[in-house]
């Protein structure tokens, strides 16, 4: 008899991560890239945050009710202890230069080229950090 | 440091576990929600929830990476569980923003999504490996092949069958019942802590723009409340 199949991932679907200052994060996540607010999971309005003590904003690329989704604790306090940086890939190379153009418009020290040196070259790459010194990778992927 | 036994804070205990899974009930949402109703706090997720009209600049999330302790652990594990194919293991090479700090990566791919998670070690400049604080994240969550309802139920059903245990689900993000927890996105989903405690959602079915606008035409959000 065959064992059965495995399921598997097909890929990174949505993350969500802390951050200490939600307005703050949205603010910053709506100016850049152009998010769209979907949801608000708070704590008088959702169970699962009340019992987590947590609040979470959920934000849209477009297309699914969620891709990226900040989360503020209402007790613990967030670190960068352990996720060294997230890549958001653009649609195109105009919305490659739009959000270069932001960033700099913006003040916002920016590092040339992938985070990881070991990192797949990429067309074009450059990071930078959101309020609470999350790197993120912006890249624009070769056409196909 | 080579604490293996440290927990990160925001890891459910397992009194708290227990609770979770009565999520699916709406009469134990309620009584959860009992002060901010009767303290007229509450609100309805509806004012803002489904408001997504127009694209933003962004594609989608290309990669992420974690710290682990251990990368043979964690490769086994995502390899074990999440069915992913390790790609590459890279030699040491300097941290991106620590000075005198060197990292190791371990590039892992999903079945349509090349490399999009990286489990990285990180070395102090004495050597010494790091221990993931486990408080930049909530979680990530990969999608399960298929991506209907019945994917992750079996997804889940695999996962317990082989001995791995669910911290929550599966359940799904909306208030239908049986397996709604009253929460957003339409989404059924189990998570499951890997090695270092990190919080995996494995997905499926989440609300997108084409079937809000089957149910709700136009209307945003506020304009339904």
């Amino acid at each position: 008899m065959n064992a059965p199949t495995r399921i598997l991932v097909t890929h990174l679907q949505h993350h969500v991560f802390y951050v200490t200052d939600l307005e703050r994060s949205k603010a910053f996540y709506i100016k850049v890239f152009d998010l769209q607010f979907s949801a608000l999971n708070h704590p008088d309005s959702s169970a699962a945050m009340r019992l987590s003590q947590q609040e979470m904003h959920f934000f849209s690329f477009g297309f699914h009710h969620h891709d990226i989704c900040l989360v503020k604790h209402h007790k613990l306090k967030m670190d960068n202890n352990s996720m060294l940086h997230f890549t958001l890939a653009v649609k195109d190379a105009e919305a490659f230069d739009e959000i270069r153009r932001r960033a700099r418009d913006m003040d916002l020290p920016i590092r040339e080229g992938r985070m990881l040196a070991s990192a797949r070259p990429v067309s074009r790459a450059f990071c930078l950090q959101d309020p609470d010194r999350h790197w993120i990778e912006i890249i624009e992927e070769p056409s196909r | 440091m080579s604490n293996t036994a440290f927990v990160p804070p925001n890891v459910l205990p397992p009194f708290k576990l227990r609770f979770a899974g009565l999520l699916k009930r709406k009469w134990f949402r309620e009584m959860v929600l009992l002060w901010p109703t009767l303290t007229k706090r509450r609100f309805s997720n509806k004012t803002e929830d489904y408001g997504v009209f127009k694209p933003s600049l962004v594609s989608h999330i290309g990669q992420l990476s974690i710290y682990v302790r251990d990368i043979a652990r964690s490769r086994a594990w995502y390899e074990k569980v999440a069915g992913m194919i390790h790609s590459r293991t890279c030699e040491l090479e300097p941290h991106p923003f620590k000075e005198g700090w060197r990292i190791r990566c371990c590039y892992m791919s999903a079945t349509d999504h090349e490399e999009c998670l990286v489990l990285v070690e990180e070395y102090d400049p004495s050597g010494r490996i790091t221990v993931p604080s486990g408080m930049s994240f909530f979680h990530f969550a990969l999608e399960v092949k298929g991506n209907q309802l019945e994917d992750v139920l079996a997804f889940a059903k695999q996962q317990q069958a082989d001995g791995f245990q669910l911290n929550y689900g599966p359940v799904r993000h909306n208030s239908e019942p049986p397996l709604g927890d009253g929460e957003t996105g339409g989404n059924v989903a189990c998570y499951l802590y890997d090695p270092d405690w990190h919080n995996v959602e494995f997905c499926g079915a989440m609300d997108t723009i084409e079937n809000y606008r089957e149910r709700y035409g136009e209307l945003k959000g506020k304009d339904r409340a």
